[in-house]
């Protein structure tokens, strides 16, 4: 009897778990009976992908007639990728890229407007409502809005308490607040074998010049386009200082880090006594316990904020960027309701997305959520999100990032004067600008 | 008309029609993916067509050519093309040619000397370049060998951090990988001069290096001149090496190729037209450098 009583206990217990898993699932009256497929390209993520997929196979269970092709790749090839689809009008049905890159998108038209019924929202105002402010206007044109936040992400400083330590510094006391200090720090920390560096104490986050380095220059009253959305490169004083910073930085002046390198947050996972400082993300803790769990569980890093100048005149931490799901505007009108029904479906499950891979949604439920206020350091990250802005995007961004790219690294590495890569950033940037 | 000729005749158109058949496949492959986006390209070099556009494009005239000439980027391209093709064809032409004599001249091993050589060869580029990418770290293979023959240790050679060896290092890379082919091209030329020849010399006293510069090198001039021409067309081509460097860290100025510019115009700044202005213009030097090879050779066949 006891046997039985507990086989079925198991039996439904088994039962309640499925049906309230399909139950999660709506089924989409518009697509009920319809047979419609629809092509996913993200780029990859250990953590992510298995828990979309695991939303795709409840929508699908509930959605029978929708079949998803969920396809990942490479964070540095998807841009060409969804490009060249997209030249080819062969895009995929949803995709997603950092803002700056997907914008263009947008611009040219290639992207749907929100389904707002098949997201589960009356309107633009509803779902603008549910964001933290100006999360969704980014993606308005004309009242219209032409993706959901995937996530969005800012970057603070992870820092190595036992490499600090090492290096007699104590990290409570001694992490850097500014960038002066940054610099000072790493000469303490950093270990070279001649000249080749074995231990750095910190080291940027390349090439990512719009997000982390145009707030560098913004702390110091520089911009990269004036508010007449015209003039390029302002500020001389500002962009000189941190152009000269970098050079200093690097291996014709102290020797402290390099592009050439491998990534700083990449050795710091793996806590081998190589990178005492690196500039990431939130999500950079699920990597780290995926990588290193002994390490993450450890009490020896710590989170830091975007460090500031001396002299600031104001404090900018380092920029947001957003990663938005946007649909193909050449997809049927079937295939836009499907995708923006799985979109609304998968996006609706902000904690998961927190707890299972940390991508920040940026939603107002999710901030005050116990998920979010438990992650390690979430307090470091929010606080200074609150103070940042969303990084620049445009129709030309991408350009825009790879000229400043080619100005700082050519001060790093190629041996060019600050004030020579600055003229030529300025012209290459008006040049961009006036052709948009 | 005899029966004969009638025959013979036949006989030929059979065997022709067959050789189109033959042919066709690979007429038909040339047509879709060179012949038709060379000619796409030439279209599109005129026209103000953007990637993403959904729009039609507007004709512009010679505008896109005359903005590409103009621009200071193109030039450093130019610069860096030919740069790294004459900096690659030296070693890539002398080094191919003395493995080919001396693998010619082996009586063992032939084979297994060729194929070590050829192999880089069979790996894609980007394969290769992650390879030496590896090797070129700072605290990799390479700073060490050098280190270790120089006797100084510590010495970082900045193989992509700086502005000259980030060219030399995509030299590196293109004659590690190429050599063995264009070794097995010298080697099929030396195979066709005739043993006579060289036989006769030996007679007469000739030592190798008589032989080498009176019989050899003179009689190999059609495959010296087909090289020479491959290589340079080949290094004209050079794409991924330059990409996957910059794409780790190393400064784009120096090595932004043609092609890499070609690529970054097209999708980076989803600038069809303009990329496809650096296309033609590359196309026509390769051009006319396929057909002053041509014409090299038939003037050689001639004297010969």
């Amino acid at each position: 009897m006891q046997r039985f009583t507990r086989a079925t206990l198991f039996s439904l217990a088994a039962i309640l778990a499925a049906a309230t898993a399909f139950a999660q699932a709506p089924a989409v009256p518009e697509l009920k009976g319809k047979s419609v497929e629809i092509t996913i390209w993200t780029h990859e993520d250990a953590n992510r992908a298995p828990l979309e997929k695991g939303y795709i196979a409840e929508f699908t269970a509930a959605n029978p007639g929708v079949k998803v092709n969920y396809v990942t790749y490479p964070s540095g090839k998807i841009r060409e990728i969804v490009t060249t689809g997209f030249a080819a009008n062969q895009g995929p049905t949803i995709f997603n890229l950092e803002l700056f890159d997907e914008y263009p998108f947008l611009a040219n038209g290639r992207v749907a407007p929100v389904d707002f019924k098949m997201v589960g929202v009356k309107n633009a105002k509803e779902l603008e409502a549910k964001y933290l402010p100006g999360m969704i206007a980014p993606v308005m044109d004309g009242g219209k809005v032409y993706g959901l936040p995937l996530e969005l992400t800012n970057w603070c400083i992870y820092l190595n308490k036992k490499i600090f330590r090492d290096a007699g510094l104590d990290p409570d006391k001694d992490w850097p607040k500014t960038w002066e200090e940054v610099m000072a720090v790493s000469e303490r920390i950093v270990q070279r074998n001649g000249q080749i560096i074995t231990r750095r104490g910190f080291d940027f986050r390349y090439p990512y010049y719009l997000t982390s380095v145009v707030p560098m220059v913004e702390q110091l009253g520089g911009e990269l386009i004036a508010k007449d959305g015209k003039t390029a490169i302002v500020g001389d004083a500002a962009w000189l200082k941190v152009l000269s910073y970098f050079r200093e930085f690097g291996p014709n002046g102290k020797n402290l880090g390099s592009p050439t390198y491998t990534a700083a947050r990449n050795l710091f996972d793996l806590d081998k006594n190589e990178v005492a400082m690196s500039l990431s993300g939130l999500y950079q803790e699920a990597r780290m316990k995926a990588k290193n769990p002994a390490f993450y569980e450890s009490k020896d890093w710590m989170v830091i904020p975007f460090p500031q100048w001396k002299d600031a005149k104001k404090r900018v931490p380092n920029n947001y960027y957003g990663h938005y799901y946007m649909v193909n505007a050449q997809a049927s009108k079937l295939e836009q309701q499907a995708a923006w029904a799985l979109l609304g479906y998968m996006l609706s499950h902000g904690e998961e997305y927190l707890a299972k891979v940390a991508v920040v949604q940026p939603t107002k439920a999710l901030m005050e959520s116990p998920t979010f206020k438990s992650m390690p350091y979430s307090n470091v990250f929010a606080t200074d999100m609150a103070a940042a802005h969303m990084v620049y995007y445009g129709a030309s961004s991408s350009k825009i990032d790879a000229a400043l790219k080619e100005a700082f690294e050519s001060v790093m590495l190629a041996g060019v004067e600050p004030q020579k890569a600055l003229e030529k950033l300025r012209k290459d940037v008006a040049a961009i600008l006036a052709e948009e | 008309m005899s029966d004969k000729q009638t025959a013979a005749r036949s006989l030929e158109r059979g065997r022709a029609r067959w050789g189109w058949i033959f042919v066709a496949p690979g007429l038909l492959f040339f047509s879709v993916f060179s012949f038709y986006p060379i000619l796409n390209a030439f279209y599109t070099s005129f026209f103000n067509k953007k990637l993403l556009s959904l729009k039609a494009p507007k004709f512009v005239g010679v505008q896109n050519y005359a903005k590409v000439v103009a621009s200071p980027d193109f030039w450093n391209s130019v610069r860096a093309t030919f740069t790294f093709a004459l900096g690659a064809f030296v070693p890539l032409f002398l080094l191919s040619l003395i493995f080919a004599v001396l693998i010619s001249s082996r009586r063992r091993f032939k084979r297994a000397a060729q194929m070590a050589l050829y192999s880089p060869a069979v790996l894609s580029s980007a394969v290769a370049a992650l390879i030496w990418l590896l090797v070129f770290d700072p605290r990799g293979l390479a700073n060490q060998f050098v280190n270790w023959i120089a006797g100084t240790p510590g010495i970082d050679r900045k193989w992509l951090a700086d502005a000259t060896m980030v060219q030399i290092s995509t030299i590196i890379v293109y004659v590690w990988k190429y050599v063995g082919y264009f070794t097995i091209l010298f080697i099929t030329g030396i195979g066709k001069i005739p043993q006579s020849v060289n036989e006769a010399a030996l007679i007469d006293g000739a030592g190798p290096l008589q032989r080498f510069f009176r019989i050899t090198l003179p009689l190999l001039r059609p495959t010296t001149v087909l090289v020479s021409v491959m290589i340079l067309i080949q290094c004209l081509k050079t794409f991924s090496t330059q990409y996957l460097f910059t794409q780790r860290g190393a400064p784009i100025g120096p090595v932004n190729v043609l092609t890499l510019n070609i690529y970054n115009t097209a999708l980076r700044d989803q600038n069809l037209g303009r990329a496809s202005v650096m296309s033609v213009l590359l196309f026509l030097f390769m051009l006319f450098l396929s057909w002053a090879q041509l014409r090299f050779s038939r003037s050689e066949e001639a004297e010969l």
